[in-house]
């Protein structure tokens, strides 16, 4: 059950009705804990199981740590077994074939046969952002920042909370609980704040990543299928275009899942903070990073960076620093040495960023936008290609070191650029001649312009939703 | 994909990006105008999509692009069948060409066959194919199954929410099929509603071009699938005994709808310059099915030329395991029934005298 899927906008009708005709606070969360629950299992009702793990984990041990003072030795043992285990669920599940693959394999390269047959163990959907969410929680309670919660329900919520769960954004604890206590009530700033939201992600997904599929899988390959590419017939712009669009896929796919969480969110009172704030549009690296997937960037900020020692222990380790969380953020992305290797190329682009220009904006608006972005769309190439070999492959046809095949992609490819910019300058309010026209504020223009544009998504919805692209991480 | 793609993007990215709040008006008066402004782009993209003449291509696009191709490779007259997938199974073009030229009988043969093929739709392909190749056939034959006369919408029962499923309930098909519908051309009440909620869900989704834009192309560029598929195992028991089992003709008949389709179908066709209409089912075990197809035969296209198959010459073999299906043939049934087609069709006197000269070569071909 996805987002764009007819069986989403069914079940979300009925919890949507229950749960503003139901009256009180705490059936309410009851709805929407079993609600989510449903949601989850959809997939695959095993899951339920290790997510119900997870969640007691983190119940038990924040309650635990919780009780002894701060500072206190089992206070701490509670903290490290809490993200031991959080982290050995992930490690399972999500890890384990590739150690264990990648050790197999250093093992052969020295001429030993390690003979173990590597289980293929499935990948439980969002994991990686529900125990992200586990982890803040206990952490942020034996650090003494959060008191912690007793009543079971309201952290399995937390952690399960549906419209979030599968994809994030990755939401604090410290956020999501005051607003569980809050009365609320449906009001249609309520509805409006929520559909506009769910509105704009929607149209990115559905309306355009869905539909820039067809200019990437014909050369990257089917994403559910390793070991199908063959990129040697292509040629260099069309490899040059495919990277292009998979930039403009991997950005409307999942920064429209982050809306439409928000927006399914706010239909419930809850908010949600932005995950996305166009970062097609920085002129820097770091800049990119605060504006993509800022809940995960935070997230390694405040519980990698800085418990490193981020940049307070001179500029050495401030590098070090950054290798590691970005070299540890790229693996959270997937389990293969491409991803570890784009978080290196990000890691050693934020520390080359911080040693040369100290964070100040030294090549100007226009350079500094080529340069990013010229940079950001190079380290999307092993982000999506399956091997380093193909990754080399691309690399050379941009920078035309490659003899391109015969055949060619759609031109129309190219038009991905355009679209990012234009979606870029209405979101930064570069384009205020348009978005605030006055003839939008009269009633019979706003209403058939909304009308319009939801003919216009409706024509662009694919017959077949593709799962979002973050679901595999 | 088409321009239009990014087009429709940018404007709904316009549209998203500068309709924040919601504007307070007359209740009425929003609707109103909300509709307004779907409608008009509804409207826009059909014309859009009309002038560049894309659409959602399905496999039965391949079909005709198949077709295509060896029509304009080929001189020869064509004789064009059009079915479901009694016919993709059962009827081998290439087969029965060689069996007619060998006769004397210089034509070629196409199959327009693709399973659950409506006679709607098999009517629109068939004149994408004239369109497309840019040849109009000396003989058209049109299959005729009760299966599909007696159940409109047929398609449901075979797929759902597709693209081919979609593509075809236009304003015209879905009129058509609704018409078929209240005329009770489906399986009982319950089948009634169960069909008339479908076809009203694909109409919609055909109205509001769902799917039209992101993955629209134009039919030409669809590829090209052979429509004969030959099968050489069987996927379900048959009794092939019953094959030969031949019962009195009876007094069915047609339904309404699909009675007055017909008519206008033969019409345009004879008018477009096809010399002959016929009319022909492929072997099915169920004796009923035939022996629905002998009564049409002798009452409603008793003026066509009408090719049913109860005919012990043709169903005694038959009755060996020749079936895929209780209702389609493997591969070496379909020979038998080409071969048996052959000799209907030079007996029916639709074909035009025969061409001493038969080349040898074309023979090969």
């Amino acid at each position: 059950m996805i987002f764009t899927d007819a069986i989403f906008f069914a079940f979300l009708a009925i919890v949507f009705s229950g749960y503003w005709l139901i009256k009180g606070k705490e059936a309410r969360l009851s709805l929407l804990l079993v609600a989510s629950a449903v949601f989850y299992g959809w997939w695959d009702w095993r899951f339920l199981g290790l997510i119900g793990f997870v969640i007691l984990v983190s119940w038990a041990v924040a309650r635990f740590a919780a009780a002894r003072p701060i500072g206190d030795k089992n206070r701490r043992r509670a903290l490290i077994f809490g993200i031991s285990a959080n982290l050995l669920v992930i490690a399972v599940f999500k890890y384990f074939g590739f150690f264990a693959d990648s050790a197999a394999m250093a093992l052969a390269s020295v001429g030993i046969d390690p003979g173990w047959t590597v289980l293929n163990i499935l990948l439980p959907v969002g994991i990686s952002f529900y125990v992200f969410q586990a982890i803040s929680y206990i952490v942020d309670v034996a650090r003494g920042d959060l008191a912690p919660e007793h009543r079971l329900r309201r952290v399995a919520l937390y952690i399960a909370f549906f419209p979030q769960l599968v994809a994030g954004p990755i939401v604090r604890a410290a956020s999501f609980f005051p607003q569980m206590e809050r009365t609320k009530a449906f009001t249609g700033a309520l509805f409006f704040a929520g559909l506009r939201a769910f509105a704009l992600g929607f149209a990115y997904k559905a309306g355009i990543a869905d539909n820039l599929a067809q200019f990437i899988d014909p050369i990257y390959g089917d994403p559910a299928v390793m070991g199908d590419t063959d990129l040697a017939p292509w040629s260099n712009f069309s490899l040059i275009g495919a990277t292009l669009a998979f930039g403009g896929l991997i950005y409307f796919d999942f920064a429209g899942y982050s809306l439409m969480a928000i927006g399914v969110a706010r239909w419930f009172g809850y908010y949600i903070p932005k995950n996305f704030d166009y970062p097609y549009s920085s002129p820097a690296i770091d800049d990119f990073w605060r504006r993509w997937h800022i809940s995960l960037s935070s997230w390694l900020r405040d519980y990698l960076y800085i418990p490193l020692g981020g940049n307070r222990h001179g500029e050495g380790k401030t590098y070090r620093n950054l290798m590691v969380t970005m070299v540890l953020g790229g693996l959270w992305h997937g389990a293969a040495w491409t991803f570890v290797a784009w978080g290196a190329m990000h890691g050693a682009a934020l520390a080359v960023h911080r040693a040369l220009f100290k964070g100040k904006r030294a090549l100007g608006f226009g350079l500094g936008l080529l340069a990013t972005q010229l940079f950001v769309l190079l380290t999307w190439v092993p982000f999506r290609a399956e091997s380093f070999g193909d990754t080399v492959t691309v690399w050379t046809a941009f920078l035309g070191l490659r003899d391109g095949g015969s055949l060619t992609l759609s031109p129309l490819v190219w038009l991905v650029l355009p679209l990012i910019a234009l979606d870029a300058a209405l979101g930064r309010g570069l384009l205020k001649q348009i978005t605030q026209l006055p003839l939008w504020r009269r009633p019979v223009f706003y209403w058939s312009g909304l009308g319009m544009t939801a003919g216009f998504i409706l024509a662009l919805y694919p017959l077949e939703a593709a799962p979002f692209v973050y679901f595999q991480f | 994909m088409h321009w239009s793609l990014f087009a429709c993007a940018g404007l709904v990215l316009i549209g998203v990006h500068s309709l924040k709040l919601p504007v307070v008006g007359g209740r009425l008066g929003a609707i109103a105008a909300f509709v307004c402004g779907l409608l008009f782009a509804v409207v826009a993209v059909k014309t859009t999509v009309n002038a560049s003449g894309i659409g959602r291509t399905t496999d039965f696009d391949k079909i005709v692009n198949a077709a295509v191709a060896e029509a304009k490779q080929d001189d020869r007259p064509l004789i064009v069948f059009t079915g479901a997938s009694y016919s993709r199974n059962g009827l081998d073009p290439e087969r029965l060409t060689i069996a007619l030229n060998e006769a004397g009988y210089r034509y070629r043969a196409i199959n327009l066959s693709i399973e659950a093929a409506s006679l709607i739709e098999r009517d629109s392909h068939l004149q994408q194919f004239m369109k497309l190749s840019e040849r109009v056939p000396e003989v058209v034959f049109v299959e005729v199954a009760k299966p599909f006369d007696h159940r409109a919408a047929f398609m449901f029962g075979n797929s759902k929410f597709n693209a081919r499923a979609i593509e075809q309930f236009d304003l015209k098909t879905s009129a058509w099929t609704g018409f078929g519908i209240v005329g009770g051309a489906c399986e009982g009440k319950a089948g009634c509603i169960k069909d008339a909620g479908f076809l009203s869900l694909h109409a919609a989704l055909n109205f509001f071009n769902i799917g039209l834009i992101g993955r629209g192309e134009k039919p030409e560029a669809a590829g090209t699938l052979l429509s004969y598929d030959p099968q050489d195992d069987p996927r379900q028991e048959s009794e092939p005994a019953d094959a030969n089992n031949i019962l009195p003709v009876t007094d069915w008949t047609a339904p309404q709808w699909v009675r007055s389709y017909r008519t206008i179908m033969r019409d345009r066709l004879l008018s477009t310059g096809v010399q002959t209409v016929g009319y022909y089912q492929p072997p099915v075990i169920s004796p009923d099915h035939r022996m629905y197809v002998a009564a049409l035969c002798a009452d409603e296209l008793a003026a066509f030329p009408c090719i049913d198959p109860n005919d012990p010459e043709l169903l005694e073999p038959l009755t060996e395991p020749l079936w895929f299906d209780p209702e389609h043939l493997l591969d070496d049934g379909a020979a038998i029934y080409t071969r048996w087609l052959a000799g209907e069709l030079i007996d029916s006197g639709v074909l035009a005298a025969p061409t001493l000269a038969t080349a040898a070569s074309e023979v090969a071909q």
